[in-house]
């Protein structure tokens, strides 16, 4: 419990302290908490702190479909709804839930809710009348009928259907007309549609704001329309093939206030083409153009610094960029927040130098594969950008503990830092301790750290939620339990390949309550021992994988099934694990939804077959050998597809790794 | 001949004919003749299309100025035609009471058959150039300016026209034509030589109208573009039966009719090297007199339709085919129905064949029930009308939902699918073997019994796609499974 909880709870045997304020007063302090774990512990220490949750709570956040009826109508101020880790959830749920009742919802997120479909969603629709965001991004087999219900709720204002793979011109027809009040639509990786369909829906959705077309095969006539959608502030169009400058210039003479511009991966975008659309619009703020840019001309740059007010992302990875480029963009716009130059060749110390010497601004710098740069760079950036939050610097072997340490104690605002591959060492941990507002540490392949940076680490930057050490094989089990003794935020964490680590670890490891993401992949000396620790310990655990473990049985399953009860995604390929073990975890892990046991040689056909069907539709990922795709019964297979479950057949011959 | 003034029963009978059913022949000569291998009656029907060409000279327009109305003349020609007409009769009758063969095929009566096709040409030539010389005289009295007592006349013509001399009415009077019978010989020659233009004229006509066949409907295509004055052009109007009549061209040895002249001359070969020489396989050049002649304008013969010449808004058809299509698809059954939506109705087979051609295909539709062809046209329609929005195409889960539904219209639906196929049988084995292209009412009395199938049953493309979706779209969820869902949330 927290300590706002604890303070909250403090008049807690009978309430009554907390009793005599209103509900009003009492859902106040509630809307202050953070933490989900923190209401818990209000609602269990109070009735009244209990009933004042019931008539203030305003999101939802569901696991199971079971209690969901139950609970849309113990909050009745419930306003977001999110069912994205709602296990099992379909149609026939989704409907009883929300039948009957007149909900106050206005934004639900259906994101990879694959069970549910148009049914589902029109009972949804009905229900809530003043709905206003929907998520249905990643429902791979969500189509046009998905949309069409969708479209029924007539005040949507937000809608994200991305991966909706079904979706075609009809689909977004069907919204286009149905809510003319959108704002915010992602259509991305909706192959299906095309520029008749972009062009009715600027026709009719004249309010839009955001408009992702990313992934489509749309052409210039899409931004012909798009241009004259006059609200428009962002618009994403990454790796659309068919638009090349020609649509940008469209786009510029258009009358739209665009402030934001994605045209990463566009490979027909040129310089120029960007050159004419800063042409049509002076306001532009983030610009994106990643990966599509070969080289920069110079009307382009010279159109860059009509934007010196307000320009303040720049992404221009993948670009060759020479010093003058960089000087240029510095003095073009100095007000940059963030600059991607993620494998640009031809960074150098000097082009950061000419780059950061105005750009004092700056809050992230992605230098990622840059890897021409040394501890000048971090020197230079750290005596300019006083405000750095996120540094990326990714394969940039020349650096070392020197300029990080410049880095750490000139920039005490660092919250993220990628040093993956960089080749630096536990000197290097030590200065970096002094960022204690650091978030995100990622140190993969820097095989020399050991349990002494961890313990740097541990000392001061008690606010990490990310640490990767992929392949950091120095790392002991004392290293990790000096990390749990400081760093106990952590949410992320990955050990793969840190084969040093023993079941002693995972029990350190064991008191990271807040671990949600823990990947053990080939710790080959990890057991059922270790496993039941996490497993009881990380009570938050979602996604585990334990691929290549190969001590671990069906011990460790069983203390799954037990007790890592929001568990969610699964690897346990290689595993010695047994058909009953299997069983077991899958009848008893009623949020799993994704798992992935490839090459499990101890469970027999039988087996497989009777742990899937005991999953009971919800599964919605599904990673097997492709030779079981013979010997499982058809109706099995078909079972779990018409639940939304998708299988991944993999063909690949058994290799023990070390 | 009474029995023409009946389009259906004259459809039947010529229907019948061409099934080579002899049944009609003693009540109705002129089916026979139909059958029989009559070139003339081919040509004469041919005679209404070439606009102005007269199959008697050269060039007809020269010489309306000069001719004058003799009634003494007039006399004298019908009743010779009563007599050559009562000599047919006789003959024909004679060959009916001889056993009643079937026409056209057997060598015995070919003789027969020629000498009276012979008295036939004889008697259509005589007509023409009788009703010929009428003609002017009613354009001198101006009767197109007083449609009422016009029409009459008109009316009157072009219903005694409908058997044997159909369109004398257009033919400009020639006077050289009417004063000896020795002639017809040899008019008679020049009309199967070739040597006069009608046929091909047809063909050009027909080949044009196909392209404008669309707009015909469209209500103004008519006379789209053009602002004829009254007068200014000659009007006709076809009967009924003539307009339903399926072919133009008729072979002048075996019968067969066709639609084209060129797919007729095409058939000519088989009957002998002289029809293969290259002049009879040209096409016959057009006269350049026709460039002169006036143009020709039609009117429907429906009372009452706009197309009608007493309407006051009248708008002329363009064209013959215009005006066959304008009064199959205004003024007739539908009875073409799609073998495979079983929902769309025509009555012009090109229409029905143009239409199976998309049809299967994803339709476009609107939530307003209109239909396009293509994607573009129908999101332009979605663009342009408020509230409209596409429509989804039906389901399988969707239909087995609305298990009420499927079972009002599934039956139906089979029983034309039946009847699809069958009538298709029908019309496509006519098509083999008569080779005629775009064969226009050769289903029609198949249709006609066939009918009540798909007429008694319809629903329109929405029944089946909108439909409800938030009514009964859980019926397949068995209710106890919401129970235990609803018992489980409560505990």
């Amino acid at each position: 419990m927290s300590r706002e909880g604890q303070r909250l709870g403090c008049g807690g045997a009978g309430g009554i302290g907390i009793g005599v304020l209103s509900l009003d007063m009492l859902g106040q302090v509630l809307d202050r908490l953070r933490e989900p774990r923190d209401h818990k512990a209000c609602r269990l220490v109070s009735h009244a702190l209990e009933r004042a949750e019931a008539a203030h709570r305003r999101a939802l956040r569901a696991l199971r479909r079971e209690p969901l009826p139950r609970l849309l109508r113990a909050f009745p101020a419930l306003e977001q709804l999110d069912l994205s880790a709602c296990a099992s959830l379909d149609d026939a749920s989704l409907a009883a839930a929300v039948a009957g009742a007149d909900l106050g919802i206005r934004r639900v997120c259906l994101a990879r809710a694959s069970g549910v479909g148009w049914r589902g969603l029109e009972a949804l629709v009905a229900a809530c009348p003043r709905l206003e965001a929907v998520d249905l991004s990643h429902c791979v087999g969500a189509g046009d009928r998905e949309a069409a219900a969708l479209a029924a709720a007539a005040g949507l204002r937000e809608l994200r259907l991305d991966k909706c793979l079904g979706v075609t011109d009809m689909g977004l027809a069907k919204v286009a007309v149905g809510c003319p009040r959108l704002e915010k639509l992602s259509v991305k990786w909706c192959r299906e549609i095309s520029d008749i369909g972009v062009d009715l829906l600027a026709k009719k959705c004249r309010e839009l704001r955001s408009l992702d077309i990313s992934y489509l095969q749309v052409g210039n006539g899409s931004l012909k329309s798009i241009s004259y959608l006059g609200k428009l502030e962002e618009l994403a169009m990454v790796a659309c093939s068919c638009i090349d400058d020609e649509g940008l210039e469209l786009l510029s003479k258009g009358s739209n206030s665009l402030q934001t511009v994605d045209v990463s991966r566009c490979d027909h975008v040129t310089s120029q083409g960007l050159a004419s659309l800063i042409h049509g619009h002076n306001f532009l703020q983030k610009l994106h153009a990643a990966d599509c840019l070969h080289e920069i001309g110079q009307c382009f740059l010279s159109k860059l610094a009509t934007l010196k007010e307000t320009l303040t992302v720049l992404k221009l990875d993948g670009l060759e960029v020479s010093v003058s480029l960089l000087e240029a963009i510095g003095e073009g716009c100095d007000n940059l927040v963030e600059i991607g130059l993620s494998k640009c060749s031809g960074v150098t110390d000097e082009g950061i130098s000419s780059l950061v010497a105005r750009c004092s601004h700056l809050r992230t710098i992605d230098l990622t594969c840059c890897n021409l740069i040394t501890n000048n760079a971090l020197d230079l950036i750290a005596d300019n950008c006083k405000m750095v939050e996120c540094l990326r610097l990714e394969s940039c072997s020349l650096i070392n503990e020197k300029g990080l340490d410049w880095i750490a104690t000139c920039c005490p605002n660092l919250k993220e830092i990628d040093l993956t591959d960089c080749g630096v060492n536990d000197a290097a941990l030590q200065p970096l301790a002094k960022c204690s507002e650091l978030l995100i540490l990622k140190l993969g392949l820097c095989s020399s750290i050991s349990d002494k940076g961890l313990a740097f680490i541990s000392s001061n930057c008690g606010k990490l939620v990310e640490l990767d050490l992929y392949r950091c094989n120095s790392v002991t089990d004392d290293g990790l339990a000096a990390l749990v003794n400081g760093c106990k935020k952590i949410k992320l964490l990955n050990l793969c390949y840190c084969n040093k680590i023993t079941d002693g670890g995972l029990i350190h490891l064991g008191s990271l309550e807040e671990l949600t993401n823990l990947e053990l992949r080939c710790l080959a000396r990890i057991t059922g021992i270790g496993i039941s620790s996490i497993a009881i310990g990380c009570k938050s655990l979602i996604e585990l994988d334990l691929k290549h473990c190969y001590s671990v049985d069906d011990a460790g399953l069983w203390a799954l099934a037990r007790y890592a009860l929001n568990l969610r995604q699964l690897t346990i390929s290689y595993c010695q694990v047994t058909g009953l073990g299997l069983c077991h975890l899958l009848s008893s892990l009623r949020s799993l939804q994704d798992i992935k046991m490839v090459h499990l040689s101890w469970v027999s056909i039988e087996g497989f077959e009777m742990a899937l069907r005991v999953t009971c539709g919800r599964l919605k990922k599904l990673k097997m050998l492709s030779g079981l795709k013979t010997v499982l019964s058809p109706e099995l297979l078909q079972m779990l597809q018409s639940c939304g479950c998708r299988i991944r057949w993999v063909n690949k011959p058994l290799v023990y790794k070390d | 001949m009474s029995s023409c003034s009946s389009p259906w029963s004259t459809m039947d009978g010529n229907q019948n004919d061409i099934c080579g059913q002899s049944a009609n022949l003693t009540s109705n000569p002129l089916y026979y003749q139909f059958g029989l291998d009559n070139p003339l009656f081919g040509m004469g029907i041919q005679q209404p299309f070439p606009p102005s060409t007269s199959p008697f000279g050269a060039s007809s327009s020269t010489n309306i100025p000069h001719m004058d109305w003799k009634p003494a003349m007039m006399l004298d020609n019908l009743t010779f035609i009563e007599e050559k007409i009562r000599q047919v009769k006789d003959v024909i009758r004679s060959m009916v009471d001889n056993g009643g063969q079937l026409p056209g095929r057997t060598g015995d009566i070919v003789q027969q058959q020629q000498a009276v096709n012979a008295d036939l040409t004889c008697l259509i030539v005589q007509l023409i150039s009788t009703a010929g010389s009428l003609l002017p005289s009613l354009k001198n009295s101006s009767f197109l300016s007083h449609p009422p007592a016009g029409h009459m006349d008109m009316a009157n013509h072009v219903g005694s026209s409908s058997s044997m001399v159909p369109y004398t009415t257009i033919s400009e009077e020639n006077n050289e034509v009417m004063c000896s019978p020795e002639d017809y010989d040899e008019l008679f020659k020049g009309l199967t030589d070739g040597t006069v233009e009608g046929g091909i004229e047809i063909d050009n006509v027909l080949v044009e109208e196909q392209d404008t066949k669309d707009g015909d409907e469209g209500g103004d295509a008519g006379m789209d573009g053009e602002n004829l004055l009254p007068g200014s052009y000659e009007l006709l109007q076809l009967e009924k039966d003539e307009i339903l009549a399926p072919h133009t061209h008729f072979c002048s040895i075996c019968g067969k009719g066709f639609k084209r002249d060129a797919n007729l001359r095409m058939h000519m070969r088989g009957h002998g090297d002289e029809y293969k020489s290259p002049a009879a396989l040209a096409k016959p050049p057009r006269d350049a007199s026709t460039e002169h002649a006036m143009v020709k304008r039609y009117s429907c013969p429906f009372v009452g339709c706009k197309r009608n010449k007493l309407h006051k808004n009248f708008q002329p058809l363009k064209t013959i085919l215009c005006m066959k299509n304008h009064y199959k698809r205004s003024h007739c059954e539908k009875s073409y129905t799609c073998s495979q939506c079983h929902t769309k109705k025509f009555s012009v087979l090109a229409d029905l064949k143009t239409h199976e051609k998309h049809c299967g295909h994803v339709k476009w539709l609107c939530s307003c029930g209109t239909s396009f062809s293509r994607k573009d046209k129908l999101f332009a329609h979605v663009a342009l009308f408020q509230g409209h929005t596409p429509a989804l195409p039906s389901e399988e889960s969707k239909v087995s939902d609305q298990v009420g539904r499927v079972g009002s219209h599934q039956e139906p639906a089979k029983l034309t699918s039946s009847m699809g196929s069958f009538m298709w049988d029908n019309s496509s084995g006519d098509d083999t073997v008569l080779d005629i292209k775009g064969l226009d009412s050769c289903g029609d009395d198949f249709l006609s019994t066939a009918n009540f199938g798909s007429f008694n049953f319809s629903f329109g493309p929405l029944d089946e796609i909108k439909g409800n979706p938030s009514e009964g779209s859980f019926a397949m969820l068995p209710s106890e499974h919401f129970q235990s869902v609803r018992e489980k949330g409560e505990n």
